[in-house]
């Protein structure tokens, strides 16, 4: 018994129209990492909230080290030793990594804050986990990574008994990854119970003793990692098979259609160089290559975000000057970019409203459309992407990651763009949602739209895509058949830094 | 154990780090345009003055009550609001000492605690409202302005003077500035030049402030609250207590700068001091005090205030030039300073991009 610090026993909670949490039961060890799996509206996060004083739970008891709790806010879990640790750092980017991680509780001496011991001890603290790194410096200066570490060390300095880390590495590169669960595994070495959510699978049978996964607010299961397949998971995360999930047929090439859009020798010096591309009707054009390989960068030159210093685009016979993305859209091209907290949606609007943006904003601010047609819009695109809402005037920054995605999905799908440049659409969202955005690119191929679809994950590009970009260091490295080539191709040319071997088209 | 001290410092690195230090950017670039702007009137009127020390002082005396105000200003400004009522609480505090003393025949320190008790409840009230009732610092502290202003008002509409020897002792009060003559004897420097019981106060409130906002528990978690306030509660911090407190202590000194006025010119007036709570903000943010929240030092502040004052001083010594000119000069200064924020700003997005 001694070696169960957290039990939670038949959880329940309902929210106006859903019931989140129906009789869940959780159980996290001493010294152990705890995966929590399942797909976006499954019930991690609420379970998570009631964990930590954010809802109230309706019905259900919390054990921490055997005491019954009932946290009442976030606060009140911290002092009983739950921290968290969330997937956007909430730290002050203003303040010191030192100062981040000793605020509120500052060792003082004579009446005054001792700065020479909180920068030391938080050296100190930073070096253990790897980071060696000035903590004098404000945290704006340092990358995410970094920053999560000083979330981490705050969260155990603080004594936590339970820490949870909420999708920790989705913005983290394969080095900081590694890092993160060497730290990880340092903690429950110490005795902390971890629990882990995140989309990635790898990183869960890579780092987690046990799982516990949940669909539909209720408990599929607890599982030890080593007794499961990553085959049954996920069967066991969406309830179906993931053979049928992942029952897409690819559009044909459309070798003989006319090409929509022409890029020759575009660039922009010192960010990204002479990327030439063509994109014809109907095809799915992926993007392959690490982050900060050219991507976006590329992406957004198409779409008219930065101007094209050298090289012209052309859109069927007619070249093409973009100036703003207004330009761009007036063509019929429509993007979704890849930060979609910052660049997309627009929490505070509701769904009808984030919807009914860039039709609106093709009309211009004088002809305003009807409220009739924009509910309709709304109605229409909810059902068509089965978005998970109560209805279309809730507000977007309320619904989950995937959710959040097909609105804006939606809102450019409304445009009826002939060109969609999609940049990781499906990052940070659940297999299920993967799987239907995935169908959905494909489906508009099929009806004759072009679409161009960034990705960091190989094995959905070449699922979907007829022809591939592969970029590297700022540049094109090579463009290879979708439906020939293997992911082992890819990461060949991704890692070969020698030669430009262009592979057959 | 590894080496923790291996990034100590020997002074000079420490020396360096410091001016080097992006965050005291915008401090040094307030400093320095004060350097330029003083050395050009000491090259200009030099000769007629400008740089005794007489003339330094004054503008310590002469703007101790934007000053005082505006210690109070910057801890709200760095939480990411605004106070808009700082003038008229000031005023109010000098009616109520005008109109106690002259005409009720109250003693002066009476009349303080009245005001005192008014100001810091005002502010408190304030706090409260944008803090429980989520509404904007900016319409709060308006709503506050023409509150205290019509208190003001009801009470007199008339400028009193005040004459009670209280009042004048504080305001006569000197320490004259002396030096050693050619025998030893300590004599006035010339052209006069004294300290004043105003300057003192300017001077203490900075320097309390500082503290407050680097050495204490509460200063850190205004700078906390307005990088990020939803962190800061996440962290377990006070927000709520220490909202209402910041504007509670605007309200402070909203009354230490009402008392300031009055010995500076000895009467009340419900007119008095139209407008002065925009010459506090500018000060401000002259001194690299961000109004977007999260930034900002007491010894920028303390400059943006002597630079705010060296302008008029400059028109005033041209003697040929309208004094109106002193606004358009600190209208350019503001826009000056706005625009380094926002290169600063830029420069430091740029490094996390790294």
């Amino acid at each position: 018994m001694s070696d169960i610090i957290l039990e939670m026993r038949g959880m329940e909670i309902s929210f106006p129209g859903v019931k989140a949490l129906d009789q869940v039961d959780f159980t996290l060890r001493r010294g152990e990492v705890h995966a929590l799996l399942g797909e976006n509206g499954a019930g991690k996060s609420t379970l998570i909230k009631v964990l930590t004083g954010v809802h109230r739970p309706d019905a259900g008891t919390m054990l921490l080290s055997g005491q019954p709790i009932r946290p009442g806010s976030t606060q009140e879990a911290q002092k009983m030793g739950i921290s968290t640790v969330y997937q956007e750092v909430n730290l002050c980017h203003n303040l010191t990594v030192a100062e981040n991680i000793f605020i509120g509780r500052q060792p003082m001496k004579r009446g005054r804050i001792d700065w020479k011991t909180i920068n030391r001890r938080a050296r100190e603290l930073m070096l253990r986990m790897g980071m060696d790194i000035d903590v004098t410096q404000p945290l704006s200066a340092y990358s995410i990574a970094i920053q999560q570490m000083a979330s981490i060390a705050r969260a155990v300095d603080i004594n936590a008994q339970v820490l949870i880390l909420d999708e920790p590495t989705s913005s983290l590169d394969d080095n900081e990854v590694v890092n993160l669960f060497a730290v990880m595994r340092e903690l429950k070495a110490q005795g902390l119970g971890i629990i882990f959510i995140t989309h990635f699978l790898d990183q869960v049978f890579a780092v987690s003793d046990r799982l516990t996964v949940l669909r539909n607010g209720r408990l599929v299961g607890e599982y030890e990692a080593g007794a499961i397949s990553k085959l049954e998971l996920v069967t066991n995360m969406v309830g179906k098979d993931m053979n049928v999930i992942y029952n897409l047929q690819k559009a044909p090439r459309p070798d003989e259609a006319p090409v929509v859009l022409e890029a020759s020798g575009i660039g922009i010096p010192g960010k990204v160089e002479d990327i030439s591309l063509n994109i014809r009707k109907g095809e799915l054009l992926g993007f392959a290559g690490l982050l900060g390989s050219g991507r976006t960068e590329t992406a957004e030159m198409l779409f008219g975000v930065v101007p094209v210093h050298q090289g012209s685009i052309s859109i069927g016979e007619e070249p093409l000057s973009l100036r703003a993305p207004l330009d761009a859209i007036r063509r019929g091209m429509a993007f979704c970019p890849e930060d979609r907290k910052r660049d997309g949606i627009i929490g505070d609007l509701s769904i009808r409203e984030n919807i009914a943006l860039a039709v609106q904003a093709t009309r211009g601010f004088m002809h305003p459309l009807p409220q009739k047609e924009q509910q309709e819009l709304a109605q229409r695109f909810i059902k068509l992407l089965s978005i998970a809402t109560p209805d279309a005037d809730k507000k977007v920054g309320e619904l989950s990651g995937g959710n959040q995605q097909k609105v804006i999905l939606a809102r450019w799908m409304a445009t009826n763009p002939d060109l969609l440049i999609l940049d990781e659409p499906t990052r940070g969202i659940d297999i299920g949602a993967k799987a239907e955005i995935q169908r959905l690119m494909l489906e508009m191929c099929k009806e004759g739209r072009s679409v161009i679809f960034i990705s960091s994950e190989l094995d959905e590009i070449i699922r979907c895509a007829n022809r591939i970009i592969v970029m590297r260091d700022l540049a094109k490295a090579a463009e290879v058949d979708g439906d020939t080539c293997t992911q082992a191709d890819i990461l060949a040319i991704i890692a070969n830094e020698g030669e430009g071997e262009e592979a057959a088209v | 154990m590894p080496d923790i001290h291996s990034r100590t410092l020997g002074h000079r690195e420490r020396l360096r780090a410091l001016l080097t230090n992006p965050r005291y950017l915008m401090v040094y670039a307030t400093i320095g345009i004060f350097l330029l702007i003083y050395l050009f009137g000491a090259l200009l009127y030099g000769s007629k003055g400008f740089t005794s020390v007489r003339t330094f002082m004054l503008f310590f005396s002469d703007n101790a009550y934007i000053g005082i105000s505006a210690v109070g200003m910057t801890l709200v400004l760095i939480t990411g609001g605004i106070d808009l009522s700082v003038a008229a609480v000031a005023s109010l505090t000098g009616m109520i000492i005008a109109y106690g003393t002259t005409v009720l025949g109250l003693h002066p320190l009476v009349c303080i605690l009245i005001a005192l008790l008014a100001g810091v409840g005002l502010g408190a009230l304030m706090g409260a409202c944008i803090q429980y009732l989520n509404v904007p610092p900016f319409i709060t502290t308006l709503t506050g302005m023409f509150f205290a202003r019509g208190v003001t008002s009801l009470i007199s509409r008339e400028s009193i003077s005040i004459k009670h020897s209280m009042i004048d002792a504080l305001a006569g009060f000197k320490i004259y500035l002396t030096w050693p003559n050619a025998q030893g004897e300590w004599v006035k420097i010339k052209p006069v030049a004294s300290i004043d019981l105003n300057t003192i106060a300017f001077l203490v409130v900075i320097v309390i402030g500082a503290i407050i906002l680097q050495r204490t528990r509460f200063g850190r978690n205004v700078y906390a609250i307005g990088g990020n306030e939803q962190s800061a509660s996440l962290m377990g911090l006070p927000v709520a207590r220490t909202k209402v407190l910041v504007y509670s202590f605007n309200g402070l000194c909203s009354v230490l700068a009402g008392i300031a006025y009055v010995l500076y010119v000895k009467s009340g007036w419900n007119l008095s001091l139209q407008g002065a709570e925009l010459d506090v903000i500018s000060a401000c943010v002259i001194g690299g005090v961000m109004l977007s929240g999260g930034v900002g030092y007491m010894f920028g502040t303390l400059f943006g205030v002597l630079l705010k004052a060296t302008i008029p001083a400059i028109i005033t010594f041209n003697g040929a030039m309208n004094s109106w000119w002193a606004k358009i000069f600190t209208s350019v200064l503001l826009l000056l300073f706005i625009m380094i924020q926002r290169a600063v700003i830029a420069s430091s997005q740029r490094t996390r991009r790294k």
